[in-house]
Parts: C-alpha cells; sequence; structure tokens
C-alpha cells in the first residue's frame, strides 16, 4: 500500500449537540438556519458540514472567533467529542469506525493533544507530567523517565523535572504541554489554541519555538487559533470558520489577496500585506512570449520587495515559477492596488 | 413572574376569607381547639406489635436470620474487638501513638494538643468510656468511608447516580438526627449495634458528598488530557481523579468523623456505651458536675479527632512535610523568653532529625531512610507496649484524678443560690424571672394563639395558604396533608407546643446572630475574634451545649431554647457575615463613588444584596433549632422532643417513632417553605 496522500481528511463532518442530533437534520436540509434551529429544538450546531485535507507534514491552521465551533472540530478529530456524522480519514482508515480499544492506540501512539489551558496534571512533577503519555501506555518508569527527560531538554525546560506546574511560568507551563504531547512521538500533533492564554511576547517566542521544533521533527500539526496573524504566521494552509462551517480554506497569502466575502476581509485588514503577498497572489496571468525582454521576478517574492522593484522599472515586471517559466505580469498598477484593498 | 403573580391572587383572597371563615366558626359556633381524639390512628399500636413480632422471631424469621443477623454480628465483632483492643492497650501507648502522628503530620503544638485533649480523658476518669466511644467511632467511621467512599466516586462518574442519589442525601441532612434511631430500633433492636448502625447512617451523606464533589471538581481539562492520551477510565480514575480529588476526600473524612460524634450521646439513647451514656445518664439524675466531665471529654475527642485528621489532609494536599518545633505564634516571638526557647526546640528537632537520618542510613536501605521516623516511631511504642503490659499500665492512675466534679456541683449550688433571683433595685432580676418572662410572655401566648385563636383547621390552611403564595399547589397540598397527618398520629397538641419554642429560639438567634454578623462584616477585628469561638462552637457536638445551659437555667422549657440558640448560632452570624462581605465589590465601590455615607452603604447595597445568603441562614438557624428538639427533650424542654425521648427511655417505642415523625413533618414542612421563600427573594434580589 502506497502512503496516502493526506494525513487526515475530513469529509462532511458535523457536530450537533442536544438530545436528539438525528431529528435536527430534516430541518437543516429544509433550510432552516442555526439560530432557528437552537430555538426551536435547544440543539446547537457546532460544526456543519466541514471538509478539509491535512498533508503530511504540513501546518494546517483552524481560525475563527469563539463560538465558531473550532474547538469542537478539533476533539472530533480524536473523538474526545463524537462526531454527529462524516468520515474522518487517518492515514487511510476511517476513525469514527474505531472501537474503544483501537481509538485508545490511535490517541496513544499517533496523535496528541496540546490545550489551551495547559491541562497539566497539578499532582505530578514536570517528569511526570511528560511521561504521562508514555506511562498509560506500559512503558517502565526507567525508559520513559529518559525519554521524557529528552524532550524536556528539547523544549528548553532542562533543570525543570522535579518542579511542579504550579511553580513554573505561563510560557513555561505550555512548554510542558507540548513536551508531554511530543514524548509519546506521535505523527500527528493536535494543538487548542496552545498560544491564548499566554502574554503576547511569550507568545510569539512560542511561535517561533513552534516552527523550529517542526522544521525538525517534521509532524503533521492540526493547530487551533482565534488570532488571524498567528494563523498566517504558522499556516501552511488555513480553514477560516464562522458558524461551524468552513468559510474559506487556502494558503494563507490566497485568503489575504483573495477574501471570499467581508467577514474575511474583516481578518484580513490588521494583515502586513507587504509581508504576506506574493508576486504570484497580484499578478495577471499572462503568457510565456508576452513577457520577453521584462525584468523577472519569482513568484514567491513578496510584495515589500515588488515596491522597489517597479518603482525603478517602468514596464511590467515578468513573473516566474520554479521551473524558470513565466507564468504571469506584475505592473505599478497591480502593486499599488495589491497595498490599497489593505486599507 | 408577574403573570402567575396575578394568577394567584384570587385563589389567595378565597383562602384568606376562607381562613376567616373558619375562625369565626371555630369562636362562634364549634370549638376546634383540640385534634379530634377519634381520629388518632393509633400508630403506636403496630409499631409495638411489630416491634414485639421482631423481637419473639429474631432468631427464627429468615429476614433476621440471613440478612441483620450477620451485618449484626459482623458489627459486633468489629466493636468488640475494637473495644477489648484499646481497653488492652495501655494507655501510654496510645498517648505517644497520638503526639508521635500529631507531630509528624502538624507541629509541635498540635501534638501537645491532641495529647492534652487525650490525657484530659484519664485525668477526669473517664478514660474507659473514652476507649468505648473511641471503637465506636473508628468502626462507625470506617463502615461509613467502605461505603461512602466507593459510592461518591460512582456518583462522581455518572451522572445518573448522581442525580439519583442527590435528593436522597438532601433529605437525610434535613433529618434530625434522631430520625435514624427509629427504624434502626424497630430492625436491629437497642443494643450497641444498633447505635453504631445509626451512627454509620447518619456520618453517611458527608462522605459521600465530598467525594463526588472532590473528582467532579477536577479540571475537566485536566481529565481531557488525559483521555486525548489514551488513558483508560481506570488509569484516568487512579492517576488523575483520585490524587487530584483527595484533599476534598479527606476533608468528607473529617466531616464524617464530625458528624460521628455528634450523634454519640443521641445514639446513647439506643444502648451506646462510653462518654454518650456517661452524659445521659447524668443529665437524666442531674449530676451537672459528671455531665460537664463527660462532655468536656467528648468536646476533647472531636477536637482531637478534627485537628489530627485535618493536619493529615492538608499534608496530603501540599505533600511537604515541615518538622519544625514551632510552638507560639510568629507575632510572639519578638519576646526573647520565646525566640530562645524555639531556638532550642529547633536545635533539638534538627539535631534528632540529622541523628535519626544517620541511625536509619547504617542499614544501607532508602526504604528505612525514607521511613526513618515511622520505624523510630514503631519502636518506641513497641518499646512502651512492653513497658506497659509488664508493669500493667492499663488503667489511668487513680491518683492523677483531676476533679471537676465538685467543684462544678458547688458552682451550680452557688449559682442557684445566688443568680436563679436576685433582686436589684426595683427589679427582679436572675435566670428564673428570665425564664418565667420567657414562658408567660412568649411561649405560652405563643401556644395560645396558634391552639386557641386559631384553632388546628385553621393554622393547617394557613400553611397551605403560605406554601400557595412562596411556591405553588404543591407545596400547599403537600404542606397541608403531611400537617394533618401530625394530627392523626395523635402528636398535635405536643407539635404546637414544640413549634413555640422553635420560633422562640430563632428569634433569640436571630436578634443575636444578625447584629453580630453585620459588625462582623463590618470590622476585622470583631470577625477575626469571632472566627475562633464559632469554629469552637461548630466543633463541639450539640448536647455539650446543654451543661452550662442547666447550670444556668435548671431544667424544661427555656434551658432547652438556650441550648438550642447557641447551637444555631454560628450559621447564622457566619451566613450574614459572608453575605454582607461578599457583596459585589464594584457595587460597593460604585456607591462609595457616589458618597454614601456607612450606614447608606449598608442598609442600601450590602444588606439588599446579601439579602439570599441571609435568608439561607435564617434557614439553617431553623433546621439546627429543630435538630436541637431532641437534646431540648433531655432537658425537659416539653413538646415533641421529651416524647420522643421518654418513648425511647420507656421503651415505647411506638410512642416514641410517633414523636420522631412529627418532628420530622415540622421539619420537612418549615424547610420547604422557608427554601421557597428564599428561592423568591433571590429571584426577586436578581432582578
Amino acid at each position: 500500500m502506497t502512503k496516502p496522500q493526506y494525513t487526515i481528511s475530513c469529509r462532511k463532518v458535523w457536530k450537533i449537540f442536544g438530545p436528539n442530533p438525528g431529528g435536527v437534520r430534516p430541518l437543516l436540509n429544509q433550510g432552516l438556519s442555526r439560530s432557528e434551529i437552537l430555538a426551536q429544538t435547544g440543539h446547537v450546531i457546532a460544526v456543519r458540514n466541514v471538509s478539509f485535507d491535512v498533508r503530511p507534514g504540513e501546518i494546517f491552521v483552524v481560525m475563527g472567533l469563539s463560538g465558531s465551533g473550532k474547538s469542537t472540530l478539533i476533539r472530533c478529530l480524536s473523538r474526545l467529542i463524537e462526531p454527529t456524522e462524516g468520515e474522518i480519514i487517518v492515514d487511510g482508515q476511517n476513525v469514527v469506525d474505531f472501537d474503544a480499544t483501537q481509538l485508545r492506540e490511535l490517541r496513544r501512539r499517533k496523535m496528541s493533544m496540546v490545550f489551551q489551558r495547559f491541562g497539566l496534571f497539578p499532582h505530578r512533577t514536570i517528569l511526570d507530567n511528560v511521561s504521562y503519555g508514555l506511562e498509560v501506555q506500559g512503558i517502565k518508569k526507567e525508559q520513559r523517565h529518559d525519554q521524557a527527560r529528552q524532550v524536556i531538554e528539547m523544549v528548553g525546560l532542562k533543570g525543570w523535572e522535579k518542579y511542579y506546574p504550579h511553580e513554573l511560568s505561563g510560557g513555561m507551563q505550555q512548554r510542558v504541554g507540548l513536551a508531554r504531547a511530543l514524548a509519546v512521538d506521535p505523527e500527528i500533533l493536535l494543538c487548542d489554541e496552545p498560544f491564548s492564554a499566554l502574554d503576547p511576547l511569550i507568545r510569539r517566542e512560542m511561535q517561533e519555538e513552534l516552527l523550529r521544533l517542526q522544521n525538525t521533527l517534521n509532524k503533521t500539526l492540526v493547530f487551533i487559533t482565534h488570532d488571524f496573524l498567528e494563523a498566517i504566521k504558522l499556516g501552511h494552509h488555513i480553514a477560516i470558520m464562522k458558524d461551524g462551517e468552513i468559510v474559506q480554506l487556502g494558503r494563507p497569502e490566497e485568503i489575504v489577496a483573495h477574501p471570499v466575502n467581508d467577514y474575511v476581509r474583516e481578518f484580513t485588514r490588521d494583515v502586513p500585506r507587504v509581508k504576506i503577498l506574493t508576486a504570484k497572489t497580484i499578478m495577471t496571468v499572462a503568457a510565456a512570449d508576452a513577457a520577453s525582454g521584462h525584468v523577472t521576478v519569482h513568484a514567491d517574492t513578496t510584495l515589500e520587495k515588488l515596491i522597489g522593484l517597479t518603482a525603478v522599472s517602468p514596464d511590467p515586471l515578468a513573473v516566474l515559477d520554479n521551473d524558470g517559466c513565466v507564468i504571469g505580469m506584475v505592473d505599478r498598477t497591480a502593486v499599488l492596488q495589491a497595498l490599497s484593498e489593505g486599507n | 413572574m408577574s403573570r402567575t403573580v396575578r394568577n394567584k391572587r384570587p385563589y389567595l383572597l378565597l383562602g384568606l376569607g376562607l381562613l376567616v371563615v373558619l375562625l369565626l366558626v371555630h369562636h362562634f359556633v364549634l370549638n376546634l381547639n383540640l385534634f379530634p381524639e377519634a381520629w388518632d390512628v393509633r400508630l403506636r399500636e403496630p409499631l409495638d406489635v411489630f416491634k414485639q413480632w421482631s423481637i419473639r422471631n429474631q432468631t427464627t424469621h429468615p429476614v433476621f436470620l440471613y440478612f441483620f443477623e450477620p451485618i449484626s454480628d459482623a458489627i459486633d465483632f468489629a466493636l468488640r474487638r475494637a473495644e477489648t483492643f484499646l481497653l488492652w492497650l495501655p494507655w501510654p501507648v496510645l498517648l505517644a501513638a497520638v503526639f508521635l502522628t500529631a507531630q509528624k503530620a502538624g507541629n509541635l503544638r498540635l501534638a501537645l494538643l491532641t495529647s492534652f485533649c487525650l490525657l484530659f480523658m484519664g485525668l477526669v476518669g473517664l478514660w474507659p468510656q473514652s476507649m468505648q466511644t473511641l471503637a465506636l467511632m473508628t468502626v462507625s467511621v470506617l463502615i461509613a468511608l467502605l461505603i461512602g467512599i466507593p459510592l461518591g466516586i460512582w456518583a462522581g462518574r455518572n451522572k445518573k447516580v448522581e442525580r439519583g442519589l442527590r435528593p436522597l442525601l438532601d433529605a437525610m441532612q434535613t433529618m434530625p438526627a434522631f430520625v435514624y434511631l427509629l427504624p434502626v430500633v424497630l430492625f436491629f433492636g437497642i443494643a450497641r449495634v444498633p447505635s453504631a448502625v445509626a451512627t454509620i447512617i447518619y456520618a453517611l451523606p458527608p462522605a459521600i458528598r465530598l467525594t463526588t464533589l472532590g473528582i467532579r471538581e477536577v479540571d475537566r481539562e485536566t481529565v481531557e488530557a488525559a483521555r486525548s492520551f489514551g488513558a483508560t477510565p481506570r488509569q484516568i480514575l487512579f492517576k488523575v481523579q483520585l490524587p487530584l480529588a483527595l484533599p476534598t476526600i479527606m476533608a468528607g473524612v473529617n466531616q464524617t468523623i464530625m458528624m460521628a460524634l455528634g450523634i454519640v450521646v443521641i445514639a446513647a439513647m439506643i444502648g451506646a456505651a462510653g462518654l454518650g451514656g456517661v452524659v445521659l445518664d447524668s443529665l437524666r439524675s442531674l449530676r451537672v458536675g459528671l455531665a460537664l466531665e463527660a462532655g468536656l471529654a467528648i468536646m476533647f475527642l472531636a477536637v482531637l479527632l478534627d485537628r489530627l485528621s485535618e493536619a493529615i489532609a492538608v499534608r496530603n494536599r501540599t505533600g511537604v512535610m515541615v518538622m519544625n518545633g514551632r510552638l507560639f505564634p510568629r507575632s510572639w516571638q519578638t519576646n526573647r523568653l520565646i525566640s530562645r526557647l524555639e531556638a532550642g526546640l529547633d536545635w533539638l528537632y534538627t539535631t534528632g532529625g540529622r541523628g535519626l537520618t544517620r541511625l536509619a542510613s547504617l542499614s544501607r536501605s532508602d526504604f528505612v531512610v525514607q521511613y526513618a521516623y515511622l520505624f523510630a516511631s514503631l519502636l518506641l511504642l513497641g518499646v512502651l507496649l512492653w513497658l506497659g503490659r509488664t508493669l500493667d499500665w492499663t488503667t489511668f492512675p487513680e491518683a492523677w484524678r483531676f476533679n471537676l466534679q465538685d467543684p462544678t456541683d458547688t458552682a451550680v449550688r452557688w449559682l442557684r443560690d445566688n443568680l436563679f433571683e436576685f433582686e436589684l433595685g426595683p427589679f427582679l432580676l436572675g435566670t428564673r424571672p428570665f425564664s418565667n418572662f420567657v414562658i408567660l410572655q412568649l411561649l405560652d401566648p405563643l401556644d395560645a394563639f396558634f391552639q386557641e385563636f386559631l384553632s388546628w383547621p385553621a393554622l393547617i390552611l394557613l400553611v397551605a395558604l403560605l406554601g400557595y403564595w412562596v411556591s405553588g399547589w404543591r407545596l400547599a397540598l403537600g404542606g397541608a396533608v403531611v400537617l394533618f397527618g401530625v394530627g392523626l398520629l395523635g402528636m398535635w397538641e405536643l407539635a404546637l407546643v414544640t413549634l413555640s419554642q422553635v420560633i422562640v429560639a430563632v428569634f433569640f438567634a436571630l436578634i443575636i446572630a444578625l447584629p453580630l454578623g453585620v459588625w462582623a462584616a463590618k470590622s476585622n477585628t470583631v470577625a477575626a475574634v469571632l472566627r475562633p469561638i464559632l469554629d469552637f462552637l461548630q466543633t463541639i457536638p450539640a448536647f455539650v451545649y446543654l451543661v452550662p445551659v442547666i447550670m444556668l437555667f435548671n431544667v424544661g422549657r427555656v434551658p432547652g431554647i438556650m441550648a438550642s440558640v447557641l447551637y444555631a448560632l454560628p450559621p447564622a452570624i457566619r451566613l450574614t457575615n459572608l453575605g454582607i462581605r461578599q457583596a459585589s465589590p464594584d457595587a460597593v465601590e460604585a456607591a462609595q463613588a457616589f458618597g454614601s455615607t456607612s450606614r447608606q452603604l449598608l442598609l442600601k447595597v450590602q444588606l439588599p444584596l446579601a439579602l439570599p445568603s441571609i435568608v439561607t441562614g435564617i434557614n439553617q438557624t431553623v433546621m439546627m433549632v429543630l435538630a436541637m428538639v431532641v437534646v431540648a427533650g433531655m432537658v425537659g424542654g416539653a413538646g415533641l422532643g421529651l416524647e420522643a425521648v421518654n418513648g425511647l427511655a420507656r421503651n415505647q417505642l411506638g410512642q416514641g417513632i410517633e414523636a420522631g415523625l412529627a418532628i420530622v413533618i415540622l421539619a420537612v414542612v418549615i424547610d420547604r417553605l422557608l427554601l421557597a421563600g428564599a428561592t423568591r427573594t433571590s429571584v426577586s434580589g436578581n432582578r
């Protein structure tokens, strides 16, 4: 069997909270809205027909405001919350069909989770917190402590093994949370707003740390956040959720360049566009022959650099892809337009 | 809200009209003073028949043979064993064990306190009785925990179980302690086993409740984290939930112990030997001195068990053991003598500890080093035991007898001669005139009001109307039916006597407690002074209050009321204080910003905000006074309490049960009415 193309694939996942979720579906088919259903039946539609794919080794960010269903969605992936409907394919297997033992194995070895308020065990030392996942797998004390010590060192907490969580600062506690998740060497890391409870400075530091770890360990991450800037900084792909649905899914620069509606556009306003937008996202598609003799730029060149280049070049620039083929053109008007959309 | 009120009005008016008609009939047509005697269902007769039957069939009927007998035998075995063991143990061994445990779990101060508590029992010559009570406590509490903790865990992990248990536990906690005796006596007779059974049942609720609470309190994210790592339910329970719930569970253990001690004298009414029995007998024969000694012994036992179990619980929470020779409050250390003394003790402790560790490390075993203190203690106890057995130290030396009885009795005589009645200028003062005033001006008029002015049908209608007003049809109908039941039991007049005593006691308790509570909320000094006193009052088992009260007021209805007032004060003061202190600081700050005077702040903001808490306090006061009805009966507080006490004392079980049932009915009706009323105030308070 070849390795599946996607590490996680969600297909039409629903989560409806209430006494009789099945009975609510017909109403949805009649086209009733979320609030109408809540008023009539008392059921809350937390996740509504969500599908997405996560590629191996990428950071997939789910971004949404509170109440958008993102935390419910991430818990559906490891069935901490049972999805009402839909398929969740992890490495080619549908997690929804798993029995209790298979599910436990999945949680023990393949997926681990980092929590918003850290979810540390207050009665255990840092070392015992980090080795918890190995402990429930039944690994001997010596071995699990050795493994845990390595991970603790990796997240920069060497020397703190004997302390208790409450003796550490918030940022350090979340390092413990991260170490605890990494200690079982999972393929997938589920992060539920891991940095939301931290101060802005610490948050940035932790984001860098996460990127660094991601570069060396190459895990697949599903990362929840309500902070659009964080999503853009970390995500290879971003899904924006509203009222339980995904309203837009794409690469960060695609979303910034082409928000599908005002809701998404609102988030993109504070984004430093010059750093995110690239030649590829603002160019007009053109044939190779039209570009002969023009100054060329790579497709991933940021808007920041394009400003300088177009300033000194009266003619449009030719945009090249990785193979050196011309795929489009960028002129001053395009650059100025891309800048102005931000306001 | 407004709609329901409008709907209720015509019915309320109709009811009031009916009430007036009833009163007119009663006063001008037909005297309805007495509940018709012909309607008495004479429940006592079948009950007594059943009792006779159960005594006759105790050895033959399968229900006794295969259900009650084995339970009874097992408890009896455990009780006998525990008692024999504690009486066999030379007293210095127990003393040393308590000292060593207390100083390990707490500090030297705790060790000295607990040792003194234990020593006191010997000094007043009540060592054997104390050991009997201790045995009863140990066995009952252990069994209660054995049942309660697993049940609590089950309820903590299963919402359905909790929903099923909760109303049962609520009901159990509103019942006066005495009620537990009744069914127990029916099935187990009168002896030491039934008193243990009653103690177990009575002490069970906090063990269940606090275990459940502990499990539920564990942070959801923590449990979810454990689940997300694939922990099995068992692993979650043992590695996460139980360790984190432990402090709360230990608080439950502490409360279970205190509940068990609280019923010790009442349990003596159905045959428990020990300190409770001594108190009971001495109260009956009015030997106040002896009652004081035994009462104090129970109190010290309560303090001992309370502080010791609390220290162990707290130690579990922090996981750190501090061994130090601290003896006095930190602020006293400015005194040179004290700081010298403490430095000396500290030196002794550190050197001793170091020596112990060095000695233990000779064995080259980590285990021995880690538990060095335990091994050393066991060794010491072993030596003491051997010494004690060879030198026969089992009985507490008579020569050390510290006599409290005679001076107390002298004091009581002096009080009787001097304080009961004396003249001061034109006034006749003292406790007897006070008693007379309470009886003639408060109790008798109230009695007359209920019985002669209102008449029984009018009183039932009044309760129904109140129930309808504060809640709805169900409470109205339910209240009326069960009150009518009191009449059917033939307990109507006695119930009215009790009711007026309860009202007077609650009245006294509130006029003392509410101002004190407000004062404590306003002044940190007052709060700091009151706190230890209230703590202390709440650790004391209820009937210990009887002793000083008898000294001052002799016997009768008034001393019963006074004991109830003392007993009910703490929660009322506490809840008033808390309610005012917890009133939203934002609101208080806002009121201050508008330039309110302290008085305006209190009357316009703090008191209204504290109202729900105060109403809860009043409810608790009433329930505590009701719980004291039987205890008050022991000092001659006429009414249902006395009837219940006499029923058990004279082995007229049916009569005791009838009185007990009537007390329960009173408690339940009043509790429901007040709770519904409290909900109403808190709802309107939130608007």
